[in-house]
């Protein structure tokens, strides 16, 4: 099996791999190190267009607390939670459902509709932009959650119920027949045997629904226009305006805003490796 | 015991009656009319080779599968477009289908819990059904915790905690060890006669068949070859393949041409040997001299022979291959130019079970003896020419 482990008195080999491993990851770090090095600087630091060196003075606890006092960014955070949360809800049960049908039923057109739902993927977001701001100022959901939630349900529902239907239609067939055969309703069975058997993936989904929104830009730009309503990546590039050069302030929201998704992450790690390989450890 | 319950049912609607049941999957037939009426009380196994449709038949009874034509009846109630639940079956599965999330009481409980049955009547039918397997002590484990014969087990567990008319059983031994699917062979035979419930159950193991069943049905390329109790089956094989299909080691073949032909006799040229051979028959009228058929001796009626022996036919053959079982000996003998067919180890190569520890080098010449009124005569289509015996006896050579 490859990679083999280097034998323990290689020196000259352990050398060169820990040298090649610690460069390889400063460098994929870097973009992250400068973030984190910029939100502890002080202004004049940056104004100094000291960027890359020590900090002169650190300014952790002002930036950190900046942050917050000095702009909407506990708004902005409740917003991001108030669309991201209800999205990822709604995209689980939708995509439950129609992973369930799409591999266990068979009925005209089912292949179509898959399609369609795989399908959705592939189209690129800009030219969906102007139509879909249009729809949404029409039915007087623009510049409101309900925006955002309704798009974003829609548009992860696809690749989710691929998602799912892969995962439910991985399943014994014979554990459907089984409660089947006992009497089981079709809604019965969703409820009782194939949910908590996908519990790892619907885990996985809900991770991967909740960072993907967490961390959408462009909607959140094309669909919201106030505070009130914006999320916490729209907000944060609003800081580039109001705060010229407040570079030590973005930087500070952006690792706050980067800390969600990696503690769910955490929080899920369990399930989520397991959903990845569900697949393989059935039965 | 078995005729006193058939008696009674005789007045009673049959518990499992399948009328011209026939299921395509496009063009394919999986099967092409089955007729079947199969008592209350009946332990019926269904057998053949892989693709003759049994694990279908099965569960189209069970309503798993929806039929092309044809009716399915239980307990005289027209079952055909019921759904599963309200058939009153209950199915073990062959890999067990136990719910992986669920302990094995709420396994045992899952279908009344559906039924929206209440809870104490649940708990008193899981305990029931406990009990009979002797599970009571695993109630709380999950299935992952189990070993194979304690999740079979389960599986039926499963199935008595429903209390169902019929039980059907989809291979469900075949993924244990062989030690402890001779075990639970038996214990599946004392539930049968502890429940008294009709059973149904496909295997490919004749030997789950030929121990377990009242009766066997043979099935081939989606037809019943032949319906009847083991021993009749195993005597009386109404065709080719019934008789080549039950019985292990298989029966010899070799094919042979009618020099003569009398009311109950048939004279054959064995083709290879030089060798006329006298057999008794039935229906010889549609014989014509010249006509190959086929004989067949099972190889616990062929036996090796030092001598010529009166009353026994025997062909010249070398010895290949000797397998000491312990209590008997295998023996493959080369009787070629003569021509076996279907043999399992090879063309003109016949098995011989001896009931004793017997030793051959390798090219060992021998006689391989048997009685012709041993012996199985098949016509061109099949068909069996041997004259009726009785069950149990087959016709031995002492």
């Amino acid at each position: 099996m490859y990679p083999r482990p280097l034998a323990p008195d290689a020196r000259m080999q352990r050398g060169v791999y820990m040298t090649i491993v610690a460069v390889i990851l400063v460098l994929w770090l870097l973009p992250l190190i400068a973030v984190i090095a910029t939100s502890f600087r002080s202004v004049e630091d940056i104004l100094a267009g000291n960027y890359w060196g020590w900090p002169k003075s650190f300014a952790i606890g002002e930036n950190y607390i900046d942050v917050f006092t000095e702009t909407a960014m506990w708004r902005y955070i409740l917003n991001s939670l108030i669309i991201a949360l209800p999205t990822v809800l709604g995209v689980l049960v939708l995509s439950t459902f129609t992973g369930f049908v799409l591999s266990k039923f068979r009925f005209p057109g089912a292949t179509l509709i898959f399609a369609l739902f795989v399908g959705g993927n592939f189209l690129p977001h800009q030219i969906m932009m102007i139509p879909v701001r249009d729809l949404m100022v029409r039915v007087e959901l623009y510049n409101t959650y309900f925006a955002l939630i309704v798009f974003h349900v829609a548009f992860q529902t696809g690749f989710a119920t691929l998602f799912m239907r892969n995962f439910i239609a991985a399943l014994p067939g014979e554990l459907f027949e089984a409660a089947r055969s006992e009497g089981a309703s079709q809604f019965q069975v969703l409820w009782h045997v194939v949910i908590p058997l996908v519990r790892p993936a619907l885990a996985a989904l809900a991770i991967l629904t909740f960072t993907f929104v967490w961390n959408d830009y462009f909607w959140s730009i094309v669909l919201t226009q106030s505070d009130a309503v914006k999320p916490v990546t729209a907000g944060l590039a609003n800081l580039k305006g109001e705060w010229m050069s407040a570079w030590n302030l973005i930087a500070a929201g952006t690792i706050i805003v980067a800390i969600p998704p990696v503690v769910m992450f955490f929080l899920m790690q369990k399930h989520f490796i397991a959903g990845l390989t569900l697949g393989a450890v059935k039965g | 015991m078995n005729r006193s319950i058939s008696e009674i049912a005789g007045s009673l609607p049959k518990s499992v009656e399948l009328q011209a049941v026939a299921k395509n999957y496009g063009t394919h037939s999986v099967l092409k009319g089955i007729d079947l009426a199969i008592d209350r009380g009946e332990f019926v196994v269904m057998v053949g080779p892989s693709g003759c449709g049994k694990s279908t038949l099965l569960k189209s009874i069970a309503g798993l599968a929806t039929l092309t034509s044809g009716r399915i009846l239980i307990n005289g109630r027209d079952v055909t477009h019921q759904e599963p639940g309200d058939r009153g079956i209950a199915m073990v599965f062959q890999s067990y289908a136990l719910y992986p999330h669920m302990t094995v009481a709420e396994n045992m409980g899952f279908g009344l819990r559906m039924v929206k049955r209440p809870r104490a009547e649940i708990d008193v039918a899981v305990e029931r059904a406990a009990r009979i397997l002797r599970i009571t002590d695993q109630l709380d484990k999950l299935p992952r915790q189990l070993s194979g014969g304690q999740r079979q087990r389960v599986a039926i567990g499963r199935a008595i905690t429903r209390s169902p008319e019929v039980f059907l059983f989809d291979e469900p031994l075949s993924n244990l060890d062989a030690s402890l699917r001779t075990q639970m062979r038996v214990e599946l035979s004392g539930l049968h006669a502890e429940l008294g419930s009709t059973m149904i159950y496909v295997t490919h193991d004749q030997v789950e068949a030929m121990t377990m069943a009242s009766r066997i049905v043979i099935l081939n390329s989606g037809l019943i070859e032949q319906v009847g109790a083991p021993l009749e089956l195993y005597a009386n094989p109404r065709n080719l393949f019934v008789a080549g299909f039950l019985g292990a080691p298989r029966m010899n073949f070799f094919q042979a041409t009618v020099d003569a032909v009398a009311a109950d006799t048939v004279i054959l040229q064995v083709v290879g040997a030089e060798k006329t051979i006298s057999f008794p028959a039935v229906d010889t009228g549609s014989l014509s001299v010249g006509e190959t058929l086929t004989v067949g001796i099972r190889p616990e009626h062929l036996a090796p022979l030092d001598a010529p022996m009166p009353g026994r036919v025997d062909l010249p053959a070398t010895v290949r291959l000797v397998e000491h079982l312990g209590r008997e000996t295998i023996l493959y003998a080369d009787a070629s130019p003569l021509t076996t067919i279907g043999s399992e180890s090879g063309t003109g190569t016949f098995t011989v079970q001896v009931n004793a520890v017997v030793s051959y080098y390798h090219g060992a010449p021998i006689r391989i003896g048997f009685a012709p009124s041993s012996a199985y005569l098949f016509a061109r289509d099949g068909r069996t020419l041997s004259p009726r015996r009785t069950a149990g006896s087959g016709g031995s050579l002492t």
